[in-house]
């Protein structure tokens, strides 16, 4: 046939491009499996959902960390307004009932969450913050340097700072200051976070990611090999190497709108149903928008890395199963100890790398708001005069589970730069072995 | 028909340079072994222009010298040229290829047209090229009223007829079609005949495979007789059957009168035996096939004969590689 006017190669490996990827489309969308193995994604992700429904639905119960509403000496006023006005707590006969004019007894409940913690969540090595909302530090009859017992010169704050040899902050808390944070508003936040960084790590990331491409991108060359269908493609004049990455746009082509839809599904859900006062939670898009990056290239390199693993030999998938549980083990060290080297010998740990600099992007308090959850407002360093309760708050524990710190040492952006770049990397190199061994199979 | 090696030229592997006058097909010395079975062993060939029939057993090696041919399989010995190109790993050459596959699995799910479309597209056709060559080629075959429906509606000559029209796509030079005719009803066999004899008029080189004798005679003279992956005849099927004169033959008459009718075909040179099976059926042997069947008629018609069946039980595949390989078995 003769070449028209204007045509190059690239016309023509559009034509070939285009033609195979649509007829992988409509093959996926012909075969039963496709719609089973997607659904059977939807609803397991939709049961996860369904607890964070759940808990956001849930008020969690309001704890008195710092005591102050029991009352001790049983003289009908309980130990936060007996020490605010300066009568002995532990002595029935001196409370300010007998006061002139006598001062009637607060309810117990004003001494419940009644020093929420209020610092400016800041990624600064050293902030002063902290504000004695209830005004037993400001207010009381303690000397000035029993008001600083932190020594920063600054009468009731907190000074947090962080230490570069353990990684971590320190708070040093003047007593009384924000002792008594409310527990459903940390918590509600805790939770959403962690939701989020689950969901987008344990199911985008490694369920889907991982299971999708196992079942469909495993027999995607293999399966029409075994069929015989593969010799009606082999027979035109189009290499092998290309049948391979058109076969994978098609592939491609059904999975990535999949996750797009999921994670919109999710960020729409979550963005409405999270904490917060405002109506719709617009900042955890960005979020949203690295799990879909990670879960995107992660279909991409797991997509090359099964086809592949189809066409090397019958039974792909028994070699594909062992790659998925080191994948499942390199999911949970990367969430324990996420500067392990194993991880740079992962696909998931690149992927998560991505997830972990998008959530330290749009929370930027991260590490203080997950180790504020650990020490429960009050300070725990020993000298405060209200430590009653120093158990982490509720959700600190599924947060700091959740959440981890980048583990290449380098900023977010840089993380999510690296990490793209070594995926596209691995899913090129899954694609030049692919389609070398595709390239010297003999057909039957 | 002869391998002749000196025509083909040095053929630059991996890179397609367009040989005009290499043969269309060219094998020297072909092997290929699976371990220790030699599924086609030291075949030459060439071939340019016509039909040409590959008859040859069920594993007498058919399939597997298409598959070199179109380079699905790696030969283990020996050189395979398309168009003076080695096949394998270079799919340059298969653009001016057609290759009806004998596997019967195709994507059920689409549309013959749809089939032959986005086959076409690999071509490099755009979308509506595609169409119009895919209209063509289903024209062609015959399958244009049904080419909306879905192959797997289809019956076995439908689908086959589809296999073919897809390898028609483009125009091909050469189109090698591995048993087309398996399981075809009668008619669909007479349709896909006319449709590859068309193409040997049309001045394409065509190259089909058979393990039944009278399938290939009616579509072309010309045969390659492929017998335990071994190259055994090659030429015309006259030439062979002429051969096959001097083996001896058994041919069964029914008739009205056996024993009237033995008494005149015992006046025959050729004929140097008779068994009477039953009083209607005659059972003569000859060495000289082609003698007896020229006088037969003959003594026929002029006896008055009441001949209702004449059957040349030898004229299969089975007995010819018999008597081809050494002796009647």
């Amino acid at each position: 046939m003769a070449k028209a006017r204007g045509e190059t190669i690239w016309t023509a490996l559009d034509r070939k491009a285009t033609a195979i990827a649509e007829f992988t489309m409509r093959q996926y969308r012909t075969r039963i499996s496709t719609w089973v193995v997607l659904g059977v994604g939807f609803l397991s992700i939709s049961v996860v959902l369904l607890f964070y429904i759940d808990a956001m639905n849930t008020e969690i119960e309001a704890i008195d960390n710092d005591g102050d509403s029991f009352d001790s000496d049983g003289d009908g006023y309980v130990d936060g307004q007996e020490f605010k006005l300066g009568t002995d707590m532990f002595d029935e006969f001196s409370h300010p009932g007998l006061f002139n004019p006598p001062i009637e007894p607060e309810p117990a409940s004003m001494y419940i969450n009644e020093d929420d913690y209020d610092w400016d969540y800041s990624d600064a090595r050293s902030v002063s913050t902290g504000y004695d909302d209830d005004g037993d530090c400001l207010e009381s009859q303690l000397l000035e340097s029993q008001k600083d017992t932190n020594n920063d010169g600054i009468a009731c704050n907190i000074l947090i700072v962080f230490n570069s040899l353990t990684g971590e902050y320190e708070i040093f808390a003047d007593s009384g200051v924000d002792e008594d944070p409310d527990e459903d508003r940390y918590g509600k936040e805790a939770q959403h976070r962690a939701f989020v960084l689950a969901i987008g790590k344990l199911g985008f990331v490694f369920l889907l990611s991982i299971f999708i491409p196992l079942f469909l991108a495993t027999g995607l060359i293999r399966d029409e090999m075994t069929s015989g269908t593969m010799h009606y493609m082999t027979a035109k004049p189009i290499a092998r190497g290309e049948i391979f990455l058109y076969r994978m746009l098609g592939y491609l082509g059904i999975v990535w709108p999949y996750m797009l839809v999921m994670c919109l599904l999710m960020a729409i859900i979550s963005g409405l149903l999270g904490p917060g006062d405002q109506f719709f939670r617009f900042a955890d898009l960005g979020v949203w928008f690295s799990v879909l990056i990670a879960a995107l290239l992660a279909t991409l390199v797991y997509g090359m890395l099964f086809c592949f693993l189809g066409v090397l030999w019958k039974y792909g998938i028994i070699l594909a199963l062992p790659i998925a549980a080191w994948e499942l083990g390199m999911a949970l060290l990367s969430m324990s100890v996420p500067e392990s080297t194993f991880l740079r010998m992962s696909v998931v740990g690149w992927s998560m790398s991505i997830i972990d600099s998008g959530a330290l992007l749009v929370w930027p308090d991260m590490d203080m708001f997950t180790q504020a959850g650990s020490w429960a407002g009050g300070s725990n360093d020993g000298n405060s005069f209200f430590s009653f309760e120093t158990e982490s708050l509720p959700g600190h524990g599924a947060l700091e589970w959740a959440q981890s710190d980048l583990g290449l040492g380098m900023g977010p952006y840089p993380t999510i730069i690296v990490s793209m770049i070594i995926l596209l990397a691995q899913a090129a190199f899954f694609w030049f072995i692919g389609q070398l061994v595709f390239k010297s199979k003999e057909i039957e | 028909m002869i391998p002749d090696v000196s025509q083909t030229g040095e053929a630059v592997e991996q890179q397609w340079v367009p040989q005009p006058k290499a043969p269309v097909v060219m094998l020297n010395n072909v092997g290929k072994t699976y371990g220790r079975y030699q599924a086609l062993g030291g075949v030459s060939l060439a071939l340019s222009g016509g039909v040409t029939g590959i008859l040859g057993l069920n594993g007498a090696g058919k399939s597997t010298l298409f598959k070199l041919l179109m380079g699905k399989l790696r030969a283990t010995q020996g050189e395979v040229r398309l168009f003076g190109t080695n096949p394998w790993k270079n799919p340059a050459p298969y653009a001016r290829v057609g290759y009806v596959p004998e596997n019967e699995s195709l994507h059920d799910w689409m549309t013959a047209f749809d089939f032959v479309t986005t086959f076409a597209r690999l071509h490099g056709l755009t979308r509506d090229e595609a169409k119009l060559e895919a209209e063509r080629v289903l024209e062609f075959v015959g399958l244009t009223d049904v080419m909306h429906k879905k192959i797997g509606r289809y019956s076995k000559g439908m689908r086959q007829r589809a296999k073919i029209a897809h390898a028609l796509v483009n125009d091909p030079d050469l189109i090698i079609l591995d048993e087309p005719l398996q399981g075809c009803d009668p008619l669909a066999r007479t349709t896909i005949m006319n449709v590859i004899r068309e193409l040997g008029r049309m001045g394409r080189t065509v190259l089909l495979s058979s393990h039944i004798l009278s399938e290939i005679e009616r579509i072309t003279e010309q045969i390659v007789i492929l017998h335990q992956g071994r190259l055994l005849a090659i030429g015309n099927v006259h030439a062979i059957r002429e051969q096959l004169d001097n083996i001896p033959h058994t041919i069964e008459i029914e008739c009205s009168d056996a024993k009237a009718l033995a008494r005149d075909v015992l006046s025959l040179d050729s004929v140097h035996g008779l068994q009477f099976p039953n009083n209607t059926k005659l059972r003569i042997f000859t060495h000289h096939l082609g003698e007896f069947h020229k006088h037969l008629p003959k003594v026929v018609v002029e006896n008055g004969h009441g001949v209702t069946n004449i059957n040349n039980p030898d004229d299969d595949l089975q007995t010819i590689l018999g008597y081809l390989t050494g002796g009647p078995r």
